[in-house]
């Protein structure tokens, strides 16, 4: 998995091709690396967008409104579903299980750092200043 | 920094948390000067088989979901052979409403360190893994640099303290796996593959990572036994009721005005943790039931605010203290819509390995959104009793299945009228009641 995660890190996703590439470098058989690979939630084989939110809608933030918070997030970068890329590639979102950070519901995972308390207008500011850093 | 929601500072029964708000204690230098790293200290002087009955005579439990006694979990290890052996802490927290772990290793990631290592010289291990979740970013860095402080102080390495005995911690990344929380799944991502639970036995003490004896504990835990070695099992057994003792985090989230992870000692009432610590539920609203321990387990109702939190009193109502993730659901929210997003989940991250658990949670899901549309029937409400009928009691090899099942009977047992109304007549009363409060 650590080879996947440098994979992954340098494409962005793990293509069909550099996973044969992983299998290669350990002597494995390719599609036991893509077995491995398709099991785990974090390994993606489409591009995101370059901002991606995982927001969670698990428990308790379901009970803390993370419906209203997908709400917003669709509406705001005009995705229809999950893991959908926007045409300029700016933006994907997926509805991902407990992030463990429930004393903070309703919560996402953005840019590798948790982000608490989420309402929709704090969706809609952190969506602008994406657009804005792409600007300049 | 985030503000800290919960138990932080001195307090009666704040054992783990006593030092979290310390400016640094995240840094070697000030975990030291708060006492830190005499634990193990105090364990190089030992003989190991001394640490383990140490451990027994504390009373600690696991603090992962299943509480088994940690001595004695220690003391089953296969004896030396002169091969490795490790010890593996499971940091992959992911069973819903636990924030606990993290908390933990956000603020004192040297007390879990610490804890390893005493772990390790326990039960004759020279390497240690910590399996984090894949999310787990900052507290991952924070692990990272506290790792590479301990090999700069030299207290991993060669000479721990002075001591020949080498010691070398690993952090290994989890990829998001729920079922990685499984012991032996763990162990099979750990060796970097699908994250499928093994038979057991052979239990991991004799035949774990790599085939070889291992030891998997979680954060909680391990995080306690600096605690233990410092101060003596026989002042940590002084705390909690006389089969649960010592303290334990519960994490409160959901309905309550504030949620946090809270240090209580076991055998605190529900009533004081969710009302007194967590602030009970907003005005207005009725608590309408609450997961005491993750949502793997059944849900308690307001009768049950007055038993406390240790093992034996939750056992006893039926449900169990699992990893001790409280949940709490006010009388705003659909028994229905619950059980679909929890059967989701669990479809979701089912691994695929036994029948009963990969087909019959997708069952489940089909069956509520069907309900929930309002194409349901009272056959659909049969169906749903014989899937969990069929998923639960020993079905599978790990309690994921069990956990579908236990999700729909507790929820259909403790509020059949929804789950009727919804299938029988295409109606939700909690709706309805919100729909008249908001004048609608």
């Amino acid at each position: 998995m650590p080879a996947l995660d440098i994979a992954q890190e340098e494409a962005g996703h793990l293509s069909p091709e550099a996973m044969a590439e992983v299998a290669e470098l350990l002597n494995l058989d390719s599609g036991y690396v893509e077995g491995v690979a398709t099991f785990y939630s974090l390994f993606h084989f489409q591009p995101l967008g370059r901002n991606h939110f995982y927001v969670c809608t698990n428990l308790a933030c379901m009970l803390r409104g993370s419906a209203d918070i997908v709400a917003r997030l669709k509406q705001q970068t005009g995705l229809s579903e999950a893991r959908q890329v926007t045409s300029d590639g700016l933006f994907s979102f997926a509805e991902v299980e407990c992030l463990g950070a429930c004393e903070y519901a309703p919560m996402m995972r953005y840019h590798e750092s948790y982000h608490y308390d989420l309402t929709p207008e704090l969706i809609d500011r952190l969506v602008e200043q994406a657009r804005e850093a792409a600007h300049d | 920094m985030t503000e800290l929601r919960g138990t932080h500072g001195p307090g009666p029964g704040h054992i783990l948390t006593e030092l979290f708000g310390t400016e640094g204690l995240e840094r070697l230098e000030v975990y030291r000067a708060h006492g830190g790293f005499e634990g193990l200290e105090r364990a190089l002087g030992m003989e190991p088989a001394a640490i383990v009955d140490e451990m027994k005579a504390s009373g600690l439990r696991g603090r992962g979901g299943a509480n088994f006694a940690t001595g004695l979990k220690w003391s089953f290890m296969a004896p030396p052979d002169g091969g490795p052996r490790y010890v593996v802490c499971n940091a992959d927290e992911s069973e819903p409403g636990t924030s606990k772990d993290r908390y933990l290793m956000e603020n004192s990631p040297h007390m879990l360190l610490e804890g390893v290592l005493i772990a390790c010289y326990a039960i004759q291990s020279h390497q240690a893994w910590i399996y984090i979740r894949g999310e787990y970013d900052r507290p991952r860095r924070m692990l990272e640099e506290a790792v590479a402080e301990l090999t700069a102080a030299g207290i991993l390495g060669e000479r721990p303290l002075g001591h020949n005995y080498a010691l070398d911690i690993r952090l290994y990344r989890g990829h998001g796996a729920y079922i990685c929380g499984e012991e032996t799944a763990l162990l099979e991502s750990l060796e970097g593959k699908r994250a499928q639970p093994r038979p057991k036995p052979p239990f991991p003490a004799l035949k774990g990572a790599w085939g070889r004896p291992t030891l998997v504990n979680n954060v909680e835990t391990l995080s306690t036994v600096p605690w233990i070695l410092r101060h003596g099992a026989a002042e940590y057994s002084k705390f909690g009721t006389e089969k649960s003792k010592g303290t334990r985090l519960m994490s409160v989230s959901g309905n309550v005005l504030r949620a946090g992870v809270y240090e209580v000692e076991l055998g605190s009432t529900f009533r004081h943790i969710l009302y007194d610590l967590a602030g009970g539920t907003p005005a207005g609203t009725q608590l309408k039931c609450f997961w005491p321990g993750g949502s793997s387990q059944p849900v308690l109702r307001a009768e049950h605010l007055d038993l406390g939190c240790d093992i034996e009193s939750v056992a006893a109502a039926g449900s169990a203290a699992g990893s001790a993730g409280c949940v709490v659901m006010d009388d705003r929210s659909c028994a229905v819509e619950v059980a679909l997003r929890l059967c989701q989940f669990y479809a979701v991250e089912s691994c695929g390995k036994c029948t009963p658990c990969r087909v019959g949670g997708n069952w489940a899901v089909t069956t509520l959104e069907r309900i929930l549309s309002g194409a349901g029937s009272q056959s659909d409400l049969e169906l749903l009793d014989r899937i969990q009928r069929s998923i639960q009691y020993g079905r599978c090899l790990c309690p994921l299945g069990d956990s579908v099942g236990a999700v729909i009977l507790t929820l259909m047992n403790n509020f059949r009228g929804e789950f009727e109304e919804h299938a029988l007549r295409n109606e939700c009363s909690p709706k309805r009641a919100q729909g008249v409060a908001a004048g609608v």
